[in-house]
């Protein structure tokens, strides 16, 4: 009961938490770029109901905006992951031999560079901006989740049943789609979902450094950075995406918590 | 769980080894602390290689060493090591007499000799110093007697003495402070100099003690030790004088006009701005997309709203600039009109030229082509980036779409030199580089400068007036020239000046004496005092 | 046993060839020339004359095999050449700040340990209540936050407002202890969870519940069988986090202005100075061999199975 309780509310949190990034233009109560000079640095009032930031700008509106930018990029990051992941954990798991090998050689590599430095090593080789922030990040998050998935295609390639299906002579593409992929794959979506938080630390850990999106977009890595020179004069315009980021890497990580206890307590 | 216990120990006693490294580092300060200044700067110093130049800091190297002559306050060329020099009548070659007091910080003393050896090896590296004339125009060093030197160059220039001045390269360094291969191309034995100060201690990255030179020629420095902290981080700089760690932070490079701004606001520390010491210009380039069309320069200089932006970005801190150079500067005091603050003109000027807005359209376009500007910036500075993001949002309205690049430095820096943009933030440098150097700039390859000007009918024109300008030795037709580039410089609009910079510092009321520099990229700390 | 860590470690030499690759390939796709980044950082003007005999000295025109050879020879050697910037050579920058982040790491991981073991077997022996709920909460919440942020949140009000701890820089232990702690804290949930789900299912293993049937008394059972099986799979762990902690460092010697390695390296991407970051890949890979051989020779000696089973894919 409680699990569900926990399931119930944290997916609520979620969906009102991707309601607030799609209806953004809506919410927000001015336009996210529109610069006003003389209404620089302002504290909380009707019109800006969070204030405004160094030129001017509307900071709520900003803030929601930004929940677009982070997580349309977690989102986009998770689906073609999922496929890069999936391709070679299944190609690794079920050819075996040389190909396992090889492939599972080049995971240790990825695995040995901490993600932040390899992100930043590809960034810093492509040049910042969004598209580049997006491959950087890909390439750090693929390699985990193929080496899990190899590991379960091992363990099912001697289960009982796909066993049978080889004997019987069912092709090897067919055991794949019918008997491997349908089992891995909500769990790979669990365990991708569980890191999505880890994502949206790693796309502000990048904007904050300056090698993210480009202004004027609204990012919260960014809001923090540029708020830096004020942190003494102005500390909310520090605080406030800081307080976003956390409140949704929380959400995020609870509702996986949620997740992975309802569908299976004991797993990982 | 033994195991786990002996596992710790052993974590724990490689951080206490770890830490007791921390504790030895000294930040020392003398026995009377009345006569010690501690100030913040960003970068480590370098190697403090007279000759060369990042990452050597220009501060670190007016206090070590000096030069031949000096730039007075007045803008006169002023003895230094020479007492005094004389110019042939041609032009063409300059006899200095030396000091005969002069000693290095190691004993030995300054001869003729020691000066056409540091010569001789800055123009024996003149491919590092190309942008720069002096260095090119020198032809050989030649030793009368032993406190007499004659220099001769390949033709006249006439800020030849000017550039003698310049904190880098043309300052002398003692024998022993040249490396084994005798060339300071590859770095120097040791910083030894003839200047107000010696270093006496150094830690990368992290302090540098310079103290007073008790064997100085000159004035010597009212201070006994000047220490230089290492603070990267402006927050960490701010506090740092909060809590009363270092006295004094120097320059607009280390406070942005905000934290200027915060510091003063306290009350509790003496504030300072210097008089305008350079330009910040922006610079079009008209060799690429569609800052080659002369009313898109024009219609963004009557966008230019540069009130609002030195009211609001640079918190009223400098003052607005018309002109590339202030009229004070040399040669400057050119009567030109204002491009004002106009949005009905420029809608009118990009209209006239075929920039059409679409019903429903953001940006203005013309043949299918959108009127987009580049802009690099370098994403490492605060305040250029407001400025753009500002710009960016202004010019929206009259339909011009900025597509803004931030860049760390070193790419930034690539960008501007092959063109790939269409307006740039570009200062320039100052006494005693303006106005000539500056404009220098405009012939040399891949320059800023070079941008702003290759794109115009009247190119060839303007880049030969530059090159008469320099080699005249006419002050008379110096005068004309200046006149007839800045003419064309404005005429053209390839320059948008914002402002006239100035430098500020922010200090505790400790200190005294406090003033700037002629030349900004100086801290006169010789004057400095503690009360 | 000496066959296991023999294949151990020849996968993980493997890895580290591998990285060597990573390093050496870096400098070709960039989009920058290391040539003429060379040129522009040192002020040279840029000829083509000076950038083809530049290219020969170094020999960028050679064959990619024998270049990579050379150069993997040198490396070896821990010479990496000389960095752009300051000219010095790249293994003494490195090593020079190298104590710095070392120091910073290695705090951070004793307060993991020492946090993440408490917390965590406390929480499993107390399950359910609701102090193991409130003091994980309050972790997994602090472990949402980016570390970055964190960092300023940590400076303005423990060193600004409060003055309890220096603000930032380096210098004396009380230096040491905000970043420290703000590094540790993005991985402690991550131990807590860890050893409280593996003690959890520890608990119900036989021989444990053969030892409580015994009468043997809880806090013996924890320590002597609880403790002990999840040992391996937290040391494995960790191992793998002391390059996390290296490359989470860089951040947060940023956000404190500490002048580590990590600091270095992100400055040294800034100024594209790739002999930097090629020096500092390989060095990363050197520890990331050290401390999982370590790891694993620790697990071995700690749970005999493991040296059995052998695969350690």
């Amino acid at each position: 009961m409680k699990k569900k309780i926990a399931l119930i509310s944290s997916s609520v949190l979620v969906l009102l938490l991707i309601a607030m990034a799609i209806f953004a233009p809506w919410l927000a109560p001015n336009d996210p770029y529109a610069t006003n000079m003389a209404l620089k640095l302002q504290g909380f009032s009707t019109d800006y109901p969070l204030g405004t930031d160094y030129l001017g700008r509307c900071v709520l509106s900003r803030l929601l905006y930004g929940a677009r930018v982070s997580l349309f990029i977690a989102l986009s990051v998770l689906v073609v992951t999922l496929f890069i992941s999936m391709f070679v954990g299944l190609l690794a798991g079920y050819v075996g031999g040389i190909v396992d090998l090889v492939l599972m050689r080049i995971c240790d590599i990825f695995l040995a560079i901490p993600d932040f430095v390899f992100a930043l090593v590809i960034v810093g080789a492509l040049g910042g901006g969004i598209r580049n922030m997006f491959i950087a990040i890909v390439l750090v998050s693929w390699v985990g989740f193929a080496r899990i998935i190899r590991n379960m295609v091992r363990s099912l390639k001697e289960s009982t049943y796909v066993q049978y299906a080889r004997t019987i002579g069912v092709p090897k593409r067919k055991i794949m789609i019918r008997h491997i992929v349908p089992f891995v794959f909500p769990q790979i979506l669990l365990l991708k979902l569980i890191g999505l938080g880890s994502t949206i630390l790693l796309i502000s850990e990048l904007s904050f450094l300056g090698l993210g999106v480009s202004a004027p977009m609204a990012e919260w890595g960014m809001m923090i950075s540029d708020s830096k020179t004020y942190l003494m004069s102005h500390p909310m315009l520090m605080f406030l995406p800081g307080i976003m980021i956390s409140f949704t890497v929380l959400i995020l990580n609870w509702f996986g918590d949620a997740l992975r206890e309802a569908m299976d307590p004991k797993a990982i | 769980m033994k195991k786990l216990s002996s596992f710790l120990l052993i974590f724990a006693l490689s951080i206490v080894a770890a830490c007791g490294n921390l504790e030895d580092k000294k930040q020392s300060t003398s026995s009377n602390p009345k006569s010690v200044l501690t100030m913040s700067w960003v970068k480590d110093i370098g190697q403090v290689n007279p000759h060369m130049y990042a990452p050597n800091e220009l501060f670190a190297q007016a206090m070590l060493y000096d030069p031949l002559v000096s730039y007075g306050e007045d803008g006169k060329i002023q003895p230094a090591l020479a007492t005094s020099w004389e110019m042939a009548t041609d032009g063409k070659s300059y006899t200095f007499t030396l000091r005969d007091d002069v000693m290095y910080s190691d004993g030995s003393k300054l001869t003729a000799e020691n000066v056409k050896r540091n010569i001789d090896t800055v123009v024996d590296n003149s491919a590092a110093h190309s942008w720069l004339e002096v260095v090119a125009v020198i032809d050989n060093v030649e030793i009368i007697d032993e406190l007499q030197v004659k220099i001769n160059l390949k033709e006249p220039y006439y800020p030849f003495l000017q550039e003698l001045s310049l904190i880098r390269p043309l300052r002398m360094l003692a024998d022993s402070g040249f490396p084994e291969s005798g060339t300071t191309k590859d770095g120097i034995a040791k910083p030894i100099g003839s200047g107000p100060w010696i270093l006496t201690d150094y830690q990368q990255d992290s302090f540098a003690e310079f103290t007073r030179n008790e064997n100085y020629w000159g004035e010597k420095p009212k201070l006994k030790k000047v220490i230089v902290k290492i603070i990267p981080d402006a927050q960490a700089r701010m506090m740092a004088l909060e809590k009363g760690d270092i006295d004094l932070i120097f320059g607009s490079g280390q406070l942005a006009p905000a934290e200027y701004q915060a510091l003063q606001k306290t009350g509790k520390y003496q504030t300072m701005i210097s008089e305008p010491s350079s330009t910040r210009i922006l610079s079009f380039n008209t060799t690429y997309g569609v800052t080659q069309d002369k009313n898109v320069r024009l219609a963004l200089q009557h966008a230019f709203d540069r009130q609002t932006m030195i009211d609001y970005v640079l918190n009223g801190l400098e003052q607005e600039a018309y002109t590339l150079f202030a009229p004070g500067f040399p040669f400057s005091d050119i009567k030109l009109e204002h491009y004002t603050y106009n949005l009905e003109k420029a809608t009118q000027l990009l209209e006239d030229a075929g920039w059409a807005l679409e019903s429903g359209a953001t940006f203005r376009t013309k043949n299918g082509q959108t009127l987009t500007l580049v802009i690099p910036y370098n994403s490492g500075d605060q305040v250029h980036k407001t400025i753009f993001e500002y710009l960016q949002s202004a010019w929206r309205e009259i339909g011009v779409e900025v597509q803004l690049i931030g860049e760390e430095d070193q790419l930034f820096k690539m960008r501007s030199k092959t063109g790939q943009y269409n307006l740039i933030m570009n200062d320039t440098w100052g006494v005693p580089y303006d106005p000539h150097m500056y404009i220098r700039t405009m012939t040399g390859d891949k320059q800023i400068g070079y941008y702003a000007q290759k794109g115009l009918a009247v190119s060839e024109q303007l880049t030969a007036n530059i090159g008469k300008v320099i080699r005249s030795t006419d002050e008379g037709q110096r005068r004309a020239l200046y006149e007839s580039i800045f003419q064309t410089i404005h005429e053209e609009a390839i320059f948008m000046p914002l402002s006239y910079r100035t430098n500020y510092l922010v200090a505790n009321n400790e200190l005294a004496n406090l003033s700037f520099s002629k030349q900004q990229y100086e801290v006169p700390l010789k004057n400095f005092e503690v009360k | 046993m000496g066959r296991f860590l023999a294949k151990r470690l020849g996968s993980m030499l493997l890895a580290f060839f591998g990285m060597t690759i990573i390093a050496f390939g870096l400098i070709r796709v960039i989009p920058v020339d290391p040539v003429e980044a060379y040129f522009t950082m040192n002020q040279i003007p840029i000829s083509e004359e000076g950038l083809a005999s530049m290219r020969e000295e170094e020999g960028y025109n050679r064959p990619l095999l024998v270049q990579y050879s050379t150069w993997l020879v040198d490396a070896m050697t821990l010479d990496f050449g000389e960095s752009f910037v300051s000219k010095k050579s790249v293994t003494a920058e490195l090593l020079q700040r190298f104590h710095v982040t070392l120091t910073l790491a290695a705090t951070a991981f004793i307060m993991i340990v020492t946090v993440s073991l408490t917390v965590g077997i406390w929480s499993a022996t107390k399950r359910g209540g609701f102090i193991d709920w409130l003091s994980r909460s309050f972790i997994f919440t602090l472990a949402s936050m980016p570390s970055f942020w964190l960092a300023f949140v940590f400076v303005y009000i423990v060193a600004l407002k409060w003055g309890l701890l220096p603000l930032m820089g380096w210098g004396s232990f009380a230096h040491v202890i905000l970043p420290a702690g703000t590094l540790a804290l993005g991985f402690i949930p991550y131990y807590i969870r860890l050893i409280r789900s593996s003690m959890l299912e520890e608990v119900n293993k036989p021989h444990v519940v053969f030892a409580r049937a015994r009468g043997v008394k809880e806090s013996v059972i924890i320590r002597r069988h609880v403790v002990k099986g999840i040992l391996p799979q937290l040391v494995t762990s960790l191992a793998m986090t002391c390059g996390g902690l290296l490359g989470g460092a860089a951040i947060i010697e940023i956000v404190f202005t500490i002048s580590g390695v990590g600091r270095f390296v992100v400055e040294s991407m800034f100024a594209r100075d790739y002999f930097v970051l090629q020096g500092f890949i390989v060095m990363i890979g050197g520890l990331y061999i050290v401390f999982n051989f370590v790891a694993d020779l620790l697990c071995a000696l700690v749970d005999p199975r493991v040296r059995i089973k052998g695969d350690g894919a």
